[in-house]
């Protein structure tokens, strides 16, 4: 009875805490862009559905040759097929899931890559422009072409990787494990990366970059690298999605879920990873639980669609915060360094120091 | 091949577009903010027509100037309530960016639980239109005759406003540089309010004359906003006439050209944005001043001064 009660509760939390840990690769790759580099890609969307096109179309165009599958590429028969062979060759399915994060991911640079070109020539806000627009572009193409995941239908049969365990539960929760152990490694990645000499040169090129390259920093190398990994990184995000939900559809990408990522950002701190962490976790929970099938879960009812009011508080939220906080939960901190660590630990306060100084300049 | 269609859509579509783009033009060349939340004064102006239209049963022209007003107050509220604290406080450019993106979801969420509670979600104002006359293929009707006059009546208005009137001065002045025209006496919040209130009012008609044209849904702003702005951009941002000219490009160059991609190369016709986000994209990285950089005179005077020596 009482383990019963408790499995009932097993869908809930797989599904918010896998959501979770792929907003938080995308939050955090968005992060790195736009918190330490500057960069406005507000086309982020758009290096998520490159990954999750790519893990679609590679995994059902590989298993329908090497399974004969002679059904068309977008029917239904196809993608049943394809769900089948899946869960029974696990060494297939698993292989597929690892190159599709490969080569999802070296698509997405290649892309941010492409991307870059306008971002180390155009203004920032007339970049962040063009960067929303390009994000509803790939959309259109997508939702309008067979060949990449079947137009308006969306392409399915895409199996988890670890469909070869026959308990659904048991499934959903090793997958959630994969999902956040990939969450793990990403945001162990960008702390490194934004501690890391690099790191500050990151943040010197956001907030000065004549000064930078004054002190002979390449300038749009820095800015191309910051492009492709953090494009390469919301791709894995992709990837994970499609896999999770065993399909994708154009129309999943729209602009709103760029919004999203960025007010996780937003509210939880620029250019600060555990902000990101707390921002991802808020707006993941507003995401799932002002969903018609969560209120109704609650017995709540109303005579709208109720993922209207979750844009409103996404709206508010970005307003908000703008206006009274725009440092964010938690605010961005010094740069760590091991001058910094020295001055901690040692007797001599930097920061004493620095008030005294303060206050005798007041005087 | 039949022209007479697409030349009438890029015709209106080039005005509506146009008559959008002008305010965008006037409040990013005063304030430099890039205002994603214009789009939701295009649905606001609409909504307000088609409903005032088919359930109060006014005619177009009443429900066209509460649509002004309608959009101009949203617009002045946008500015008191979130843009101009933030400058106030020393916000970066970007950051107004973002907070118009956010007022943007804001008012288009609001209006879509509005419409989904009154079933208005697809809406078009039933006016009262009569085909006056052909034009090939393509009929004539009186929309047509509000939307060209409307448009052309603004750019002179807003041109003779901004060349020979002291707040227009002004506010070209504050285009220029707002410090040094606050310094000069130019009362800057004042006009910014009657900025934001015109911008915001030209751009609720072009919604209202859209709601008329075709039918509208609250994301009407949103589908038009990259129109809006690879008019707006086309124009360099800062010229009136030069918006008209982006307007009418955009208009011509998406209708023409998928009429054309559809008929010899069988591209759909769903990638009609696409061709304005090329525009778009291709001025910005190739000449971002736009029309506005182009300067004629200044080249023709150059060629006769040559031809002369």
């Amino acid at each position: 009875m009482q383990v019963e009660f408790l499995l009932s509760y097993i869908p809930i939390f797989t599904s918010f805490v896998v959501l979770f840990a792929i907003y938080l690769i995308a939050a955090l790759s968005l992060n790195m862009e736009y918190g330490y580099g500057g960069i406005p890609n507000f086309g982020h969307v758009f290096f998520i559905s490159v990954g999750a096109y790519m893990a679609g179309v590679l995994t059902a165009r590989v298993v329908d040759y090497i399974a004969g599958i002679k059904a068309g590429y977008c029917s239904g028969q196809a993608s049943v097929l394809r769900t089948e062979y899946l869960s029974s060759h696990p060494a297939e399915a698993i292989g597929l899931f690892v190159a599709s994060l490969v080569l999802g991911a070296f698509v997405g640079g290649l892309f941010g890559y492409a991307a870059s070109y306008p971002a180390l020539r155009l203004k920032e806000d007339f970049l962040a422009i063009t960067l929303i627009f390009i994000g509803d572009m790939g959309r259109i193409i997508a939702r309008n072409e067979e060949g990449i995941v079947c137009a308006l239908t969306g392409l399915t049969g895409i199996a988890n990787p670890l469909s070869f365990i026959k308990d659904v539960h048991m499934r959903s929760l090793a997958y959630t494990v994969v999902v956040v152990a990939f969450a793990v490694l990403a945001y162990v990645y960008v702390q490194r990366l934004a501690k890391s000499p690099f790191g500050r040169l990151l943040k010197s090129v956001r907030d000065d970059d004549l000064a930078a390259m004054a002190l002979g920093k390449v300038v749009p190398r820095v800015r191309g690298e910051v492009m492709i990994i953090g494009s390469a990184l919301a791709a894995i995000a992709g990837v994970l999605r499609t896999f999770y939900i065993q399909g994708v559809v154009a129309d999943d990408f729209q602009p709103l879920i760029t919004f999203l990522i960025l007010t996780m950002v937003i509210l939880g701190g620029m250019a600060n990873n555990k902000g990101v962490i707390v921002g991802t976790l808020i707006m993941t929970a507003l995401d799932q639980f002002i969903s018609p099938s969560f209120l109704s879960l609650l017995g709540i009812r109303v005579e709208f669609d109720v993922t209207y009011m979750k844009y409103i508080i996404i709206g508010l939220i970005i307003i908000l915060v703008l206006m009274f906080r725009p440092q964010g939960a938690i605010p961005e901190g010094p740069v760590e360094t091991p001058a910094l660590e020295l001055s901690k630990s040692s007797e001599w306060d930097v920061g004493e120091e620095l008030k005294m100084e303060e206050e005798a300049s007041k005087k | 091949m039949d022209l007479s269609v697409p030349l009438m859509n890029s015709l209106t579509l080039g005005s509506l577009y146009t008559l959008m783009a002008l305010g965008l033009t006037m409040s990013f060349s005063v304030t430099k903010i890039a205002n994603f939340a214009h789009a939701e004064l295009v649905t606001v102006g609409g909504y307000v027509t088609a409903l005032l239209v088919n359930w109060m049963g006014y005619g177009l022209g009443e429900s066209l100037i509460a649509a002004f007003f309608a959009s101009a107050l949203l617009a002045v509220a946008m500015d008191e309530g979130v843009f101009k604290p933030m400058i106030k406080r020393g916000s970066k450019p970007l950051f107004l960016l973002v907070a118009s993106i956010g007022i943007g979801l804001l008012v288009r969420y609001i209006l879509f639980i509005y419409a989904d509670l009154n079933a208005v979600i697809t809406v078009q104002a039933k006016a009262n239109v009569q085909l006056i006359g052909r034009f090939g293929r393509a009929g004539i009707t009186t929309i047509h005759l509000w939307v060209f006059p409307i448009t052309i009546a603004s750019v002179v208005l807003l041109h003779l406003m901004f060349h020979y009137t002291k707040p227009g001065k002004a506010l070209r002045a504050m285009a220029d540089n707002e410090d040094l025209a606050r310094v000069s006496g130019v009362k800057i919040y004042t006009l910014r309010r009657l900025m934001w209130f015109i911008a915001g009012g030209i751009t609720g008609i072009a919604g209202g004359l859209w709601s008329a044209y075709s039918v509208i849904t609250p994301e009407i702003g949103w589908y038009a906003l990259l129109r809006i702005f690879a008019a707006s951009i086309l124009g360099g941002l800062v010229s009136f006439w030069g918006t008209i000219a982006g307007g009418l490009i955009v208009g011509f160059a998406e209708n023409f050209g998928i009429t054309f991609m559809n008929t010899y190369f069988h591209v759909s016709t769903a990638y009609r944005p696409l061709i304005s986000f090329v525009i778009l994209v291709i001025v910005l990285l190739l000449k971002p001043t736009g029309f506005a950089g182009i300067d004629v005179i200044g080249w023709i005077k150059e060629k006769m001064s040559k031809g002369g020596e």
